[in-house]
């Protein structure tokens, strides 16, 4: 009898949209107006409509970087204990060779 | 604005994302919300929002992690707004209908009825957990909370699922003995 | 060595350098083998990557000051189904590009006991070590690795030796 979690990746696999999901998805872009700036009387709310913007923006790359950079740490750490081992079985085999024949 | 069909410098293609990512982006939105016409239009948003955005992805994986955040987000949003009936927690949930013996073909309904009954952070790490086979950590970037919440609450969720499961496939059983 | 009468390594500058120091061709392997890992990791990752390394875990600020310096940390992995899918004839061609006087053998070792074989060669610059290449063969698998910079060995070798049998911190008796 299947696990648990098979049945529940079995349950929970994905499943496609209707056939036509992608022609409605562009058809709509290609339908949706360009997107203007509301006409503001006063510039002190665009000004500060724009600083939101930036700052949600900044947020978002800001939390994209955090990933980026953790998963360049696991790829780091992965990567010197690779290489680190292989260097260090060899360091090892060298000097038991040398108190060997020194001995 | 001027439209944007590619992000040059990470060589997106808008239209092939949608083809790429479709599946994946409806059915987060639909194991979620599970109401298929709601999770089409909601993905169709997502895709229209990838669209505005994509100047600002740097890479096919960025525009991964940005889907999968924005889609489970907006779901939950859209779960917690259609929400009719008060929250109820997994343990007083209604099982969902006794299984038949022949059980398995059912039990992937039940087990989606289930999964569809856990809070909503609880039903968005089991999705992205075993839809999207991410891994802790993934999930807990992709939700933008701590690991150890992830972890815990996918133990929880689990340990919830196996309890409800076992106890609908006991009623089955009695069932086909003729018990009531 | 020259090419159409220009020396090859001013049409190497003229270009942009490739940022491995070893051209290696992995296609014939990787088609044989039943798994491989890849990890290539350049300047701007390994930079990116140090700021995310804590200062106050032992062994990450130890990785930290290691990476500091160096521009790039490349290792594939193959890993096959049986012994003698690959022969030391496909290991050759990873050697080859790995000859005086810009690379130097410095250790050549092979174990009975798991059947494996270590070399580990350094590439010279006028600052001492510019390079690290080891390849390492198993009878199941094989892996070739290229760290590009000043690479301390001692640190490295003690670093490996520590991620395979994490130290227990022994509180010392008064």
């Amino acid at each position: 009898m299947a696990s648990l979690e098979d049945e529940l990746r079995s349950a929970l696999r994905r499943q496609a949209p209707s056939p036509d999901f992608a022609e409605r998805v562009l058809a709509r872009v290609a339908a949706a107006p360009v997107r203007r700036t509301p006409r503001v009387s006063q510039p002190w709310v665009r000004w500060v409509a724009a600083m939101a913007a930036a700052l949600l923006l900044a947020a978002g790359s800001l939390e994209y970087r955090h990933y980026r950079g953790e998963r360049a740490k696991d790829q780091v750490l992965l990567a010197v204990r690779i290489a680190g081992s292989k260097l260090n079985k060899a360091q090892k085999k060298v000097h038991m060779l040398a108190h060997r024949s020194n001995s | 604005m001027p439209r944007r069909t590619s992000s040059p410098a990470a060589g997106l293609d808008f239209a092939s994302l949608v083809r790429q990512h479709q599946a994946m982006v409806f059915s987060i939105a639909w194991h979620l919300l599970r109401d298929r016409a709601v999770a089409e239009e909601l993905a169709q948003d997502v895709f229209l929002s990838l669209h505005q955005h994509l100047g600002e992805l740097e890479s096919p994986e960025h525009v991964q992690f940005w889907l999968r955040r924005v889609t489970s987000n907006r779901a939950l949003d859209e779960a917690r707004r259609r929400q009719r009936r008060p929250m109820v927690s997994l343990e007083n949930a209604p099982e969902p209908v006794a299984v038949t013996p022949q059980g398995d073909p059912l039990l992937g309904t039940a087990l989606k009825k289930l999964v569809a009954a856990l809070p909503g952070k609880s039903r968005a790490i089991v999705i992205l957990r075993y839809q999207e086979d991410l891994d802790p950590a993934e999930i807990a970037r992709v939700l933008g909370i701590p690991v150890g919440t992830v972890k815990s609450q996918l133990q929880r969720a689990l340990a919830l699922l196996r309890e409800k499961l076992s106890r609908v496939a006991g009623q089955a059983s009695g069932l086909s003995h003729g018990k009531e | 060595m020259k090419a159409a009468g220009v020396p090859i390594a001013l049409l190497l500058l003229a270009g942009s350098l490739p940022a491995q120091q070893v051209r290696w061709n992995f296609d014939k392997l990787a088609a044989r083998a039943s798994d491989s890992t890849d990890v290539s990791l350049d300047g701007a990752v390994l930079q990116l990557a140090g700021k995310f390394l804590s200062d106050d875990d032992k062994d990450q600020a130890k990785v930290k000051k290691l990476v500091g310096g160096l521009k790039g940390i490349y290792i594939r992995t193959f890993e096959f189904k049986k012994p003698g899918e690959y022969t030391a004839a496909d290991v050759e061609p990873f050697r080859a590009p790995l000859r005086p006087p810009d690379w130097q053998r410095i250790v050549g070792t092979h174990s009975n006991e798991d059947g494996e074989t270590v070399e580990v060669y350094i590439k010279n610059d006028s600052k001492g070590i510019g390079g690290l290449v080891i390849i390492a063969t198993e009878p199941k698998e094989l892996t070739l690795v290229n760290i590009v910079g000043a690479v301390d060995l001692d640190s490295l070798s003690e670093l490996g030796k520590h991620f395979d049998f994490p130290q227990v911190e022994v509180e010392k008796k008064k």
